[in-house]
């Protein structure tokens, strides 16, 4: 084949921009560590990226919200073991106080109510971190439990005015949790009632209320045949509620682990799609570079050299 | 015999073509990298023999004519694969800005996370979800409610941003395709003009070597807006047609391009004679209605699709709900597809006005929202039953397929275009060291035709001498 020089310098110049190209790629691949970047380097993994982002961004969304719970079921179960060791005591007042004649001793009981109603009061207007009543149920507005006293500033009765709905919130594809209780619920159906259910006969405030009067009035039959056993009930509605929060706290653990090893997992697999192997990449860089001088070298020595540098 | 005289005539004849020897490789080194040239030659011959006692005595040398070295199929294979590239040339250059609009570009945003897209849509549209399944965890909280109407801003934003700078690449292919049409015109008129001087040219028995080369340059630029297929003709015209209608017949130009908006502002290319629309199967104009009307339209229908199955979707879940006044019936999403999708302004305003909850004055509950949420993964029936993040990337990949095979069609075509290239190089291309050699051997015999006439000179003297003494 006979070799012109356009042919010569024109396959010359292809050669060294197709060198120059491979080099430009190769660079790019070492500098930012990644063989794919654009949709063009390769659709698919593209495509997987995509989708994996998106799976880790609502992974990471549950991990947020697998704290947020976590941080309200603390508080809850917190509450809760206060309101179960006020329960207690007020069931142990109930015993001492059985068979006792003495007005003053009874009087001295009916103070200590008293004051356990006051604190289970601040415990069922509880708040999570975010200033959310715990056992208001969704309505949220105001303070879901109102006392009305009497003259001498003794509760006579609480309104409940929180609602019987949960606000549910989602920790992993398909499930949704809630660390909210309703305070009360007379429904006979749905969440439970922390402090009132009619299906179990629990009900703190009137009980206790009910249990002050007795003291005061030193019905101490009423407090062994009713208050008593009524106290049994709202115990044991506590203890339920109580044992509801350990496996929500076990659930959202264990959501926690899985939500860490997907995440981990999905990174995984786009750090495996996308990542250049840099000992190749260098490799094959250096490969180019190789070529590209000894194409430079050998082009501008042939194009230097005519018959005319021989001519006199 | 042909006698003292008859000799000294030949020495001059010798000597004359030398020199048109000498400025015909003259004019090949001045060509030498023009890659349109085909190396010219001088067409020498002997000069008829004298009839002589002793038979036909030699007459010396005379030129012929001026040809050059041109391979017709070579020209015609390199005009092809000129179409070819250039079509696949203007769907790559459209293709790939289409690509950087969309702004899906993996990067790692630091050496502990994973690589990922951070800017383009399909992040936009994690991040709205995601603020939908964060609002409850406190459903009344004016941050999360304000983060997710930003992120129904942002979503909305780079849709419209997008589809207008997909818009903006059509507009440019449309101007584009008129320019081309105009300028293919340009040629076809060009070529017939050639072929009026190059039939005059071999009419009058000269040669049109240098009008064949200029030709050959205008078809080959002609070639790179629309596939073209020439007929050569006798009188050394060559007629040219365009998908099968024939636009120069010989010195006419007959029919021509024409760049036509049906008035949706999509310009359709037909020839203007007859009106009908005209095959183009290679070329920039060809590449650039393929880019036009193939993957860029694709993916601003997959866009629209996707921003609009995105408006019923969340609108038919947020109107149901209830804002934090215990108001409803609201839309979130404003518009009908990737254009004109906005986000209402009141709730803009007024982050409490977002419905988040499932019945009015339940400030504590955020059902809607976590509705909401669910839509980021579950399957759209508006989108043949993907999700919107798996329809969009779906979307994304599809475009990069198409600008992956274009590359890899451009880099074959490339390379044929580079073989043939050379191949003409090499039957018409011009060598230095040829032209040098022969420049030697063509001073030589001009040295040695003078030194003829010289030595004729020297014998006529001695003869005139003899006479006068």
């Amino acid at each position: 084949m006979n070799v012109t020089n356009s042919a010569f310098s024109s396959n010359f110049l292809y050669q060294i921009q197709k060198l120059e190209s491979q080099q430009s790629t190769l660079q790019n691949e070492a500098a930012t560590g990644l063989k794919v970047s654009s949709p063009e380097d390769n659709p698919g993994v593209m495509n997987d990226v995509l989708k994996l982002q998106t799976q880790a961004s609502a992974n990471t969304q549950y991990q947020s919200n697998i704290t947020a719970v976590q941080n309200s079921a603390n508080t809850a179960s917190d509450a809760l073991n206060s309101l179960q060791t006020l329960v207690e005591q007020a069931g142990e007042i109930a015993t001492n106080a059985v068979g006792v004649t003495s007005s003053t001793q009874l009087s001295t009981y009916a103070t200590q109510v008293g004051q356990l109603i006051q604190q289970a009061l601040q415990i069922a207007n509880s708040q999570d971190a975010n200033n959310n009543y715990l056992f208001g149920g969704t309505a949220n507005g105001a303070a879901p439990f109102t006392a009305a006293t009497d003259a001498s500033g003794n509760a006579t009765a609480v309104t409940y005015n929180g609602n019987t709905s949960v606000n549910q919130i989602k920790i992993a594809p398909g499930l949704t949790v809630t660390a909210q209780s309703p305070g009360e619920n007379s429904t006979g159906s749905g969440a439970e009632g922390v402090f009132a259910d009619s299906r179990t006969g629990a009900d703190v405030f009137s009980h206790l209320i009910a249990l002050q009067q007795d003291l005061a009035s030193g019905n101490t039959s009423a407090i062994s045949s009713t208050d008593q056993p009524n106290l049994h009930k709202d115990e044991d509605n506590v203890v339920t509620q109580i044992g509801g929060n350990a496996v929500l706290q076990s659930t959202l653990e264990a959501a926690g682990n899985v939500a860490s090893q997907n995440g981990t997992s999905i990174d995984t697999q786009m750090s495996n799609d996308t990542n250049a192997d840099l000992a190749t990449t260098l490799t094959q860089l250096s490969q180019a570079q190789t070529a590209y001088q000894a194409a430079l070298e050998s082009g501008t020595m042939v194009m230097n050299t005519t018959l005319l540098n021989y001519l006199q | 015999m042909l006698g003292l005289f008859g000799t000294l005539d030949m020495g001059a004849r010798s000597l004359g073509v030398q020199q048109e020897e000498m400025s015909v490789a003259g004019q090949n080194l001045a060509n030498v990298s023009n890659t349109a040239y085909a190396e010219e030659q001088l067409d020498i011959s002997e000069s008829a023999p004298v009839e002589t006692m002793a038979g036909g005595e030699g007459g010396g040398v005379q030129v012929n004519s001026i040809s050059s070295s041109r391979d017709p199929l070579l020209d015609i294979q390199i005009q092809a694969e000129g179409s070819a590239s250039a079509s696949l040339t203007a769907q790559q250059s459209s293709l790939q800005n289409a690509e950087a609009y969309l702004d899906e570009q993996i990067s790692a945003s630091s050496s502990s996370t994973a690589p990922d897209s951070a800017n383009g849509l399909a992040s936009n549209l994690s991040n709205l979800f995601g603020a939908f399944q964060a609002l409850p965890n406190d459903p009344s909280s004016s941050s999360l409610r304000g983060n997710a109407v930003t992120y129904a801003q942002q979503v909305a934003q780079q849709f419209n941003q997008v589809s207008s700078q997909l818009s903006t690449v059509q507009g440019n292919l449309n101007t584009s395709i008129k320019n081309d049409v105009a300028s293919s015109n340009q040629d076809l008129s060009d070529i017939a003009t050639l072929n009026v001087q190059i039939a005059a040219a071999q009419n009058s028995g000269g040669g049109a070597a240098q009008l064949v080369d200029q030709r050959e340059q205008i078809l080959e630029n002609l070639s790179g807006y629309a596939n073209i297929s020439t007929t050569a003709q006798s009188n050394g015209t060559v007629d040219v047609s365009i998908g099968g209608v024939t636009m120069v017949s010989g010195g006419a130009v007959a029919d021509t391009l024409q760049a036509v908006d049906p008035g949706n502002g999509n310009v359709q290319v037909r020839e203007a004679n007859g009106g009908q629309a005209v095959t183009l199967t290679g070329g920039s104009i060809e590449g650039e209605l393929t880019a036009r009307d193939g993957a860029l339209a694709d993916l601003q229908n997959g866009l629209n699709t996707l921003a609009s199955s995105l408006i019923t979707s969340v609108n038919g879940i947020y109107s149901k709900g209830y804002d934090e006044y215990g108001n409803t019936g609201q839309n979130l999403f404003t518009g009908s597809s990737a254009s004109d999708i906005g986000v209402n302004t009141n709730v803009v305003k007024d982050p409490k006005q977002f419905q988040a909850a499932g019945a009015a004055g339940d400030s504590g509950d955020s059902s809607v929202a976590l509705a909401l949420g669910d839509l980021g993964s579950q399957n759209v029936p508006g989108l043949n039953g993907q999700t919107f993040s798996g329809y969009y990337a779906n979307t994304v990949s599809n475009l990069g397929y198409s600008i992956a095979t274009v590359n890899e069609k451009l880099d074959n075509s490339q390379t044929v275009t580079q073989m043939l290239t050379n191949e003409r190089a090499s039957t018409s291309g011009v060598s230095v060291d040829t032209e040098m050699t022969n420049l030697i051997q063509y001073q030589k015999a001009y040295e040695a035709s003078a030194e003829l006439i010289s030595t004729l000179n020297q014998m006529l003297q001695t003869a005139v001498q003899m006479k006068s003494s």
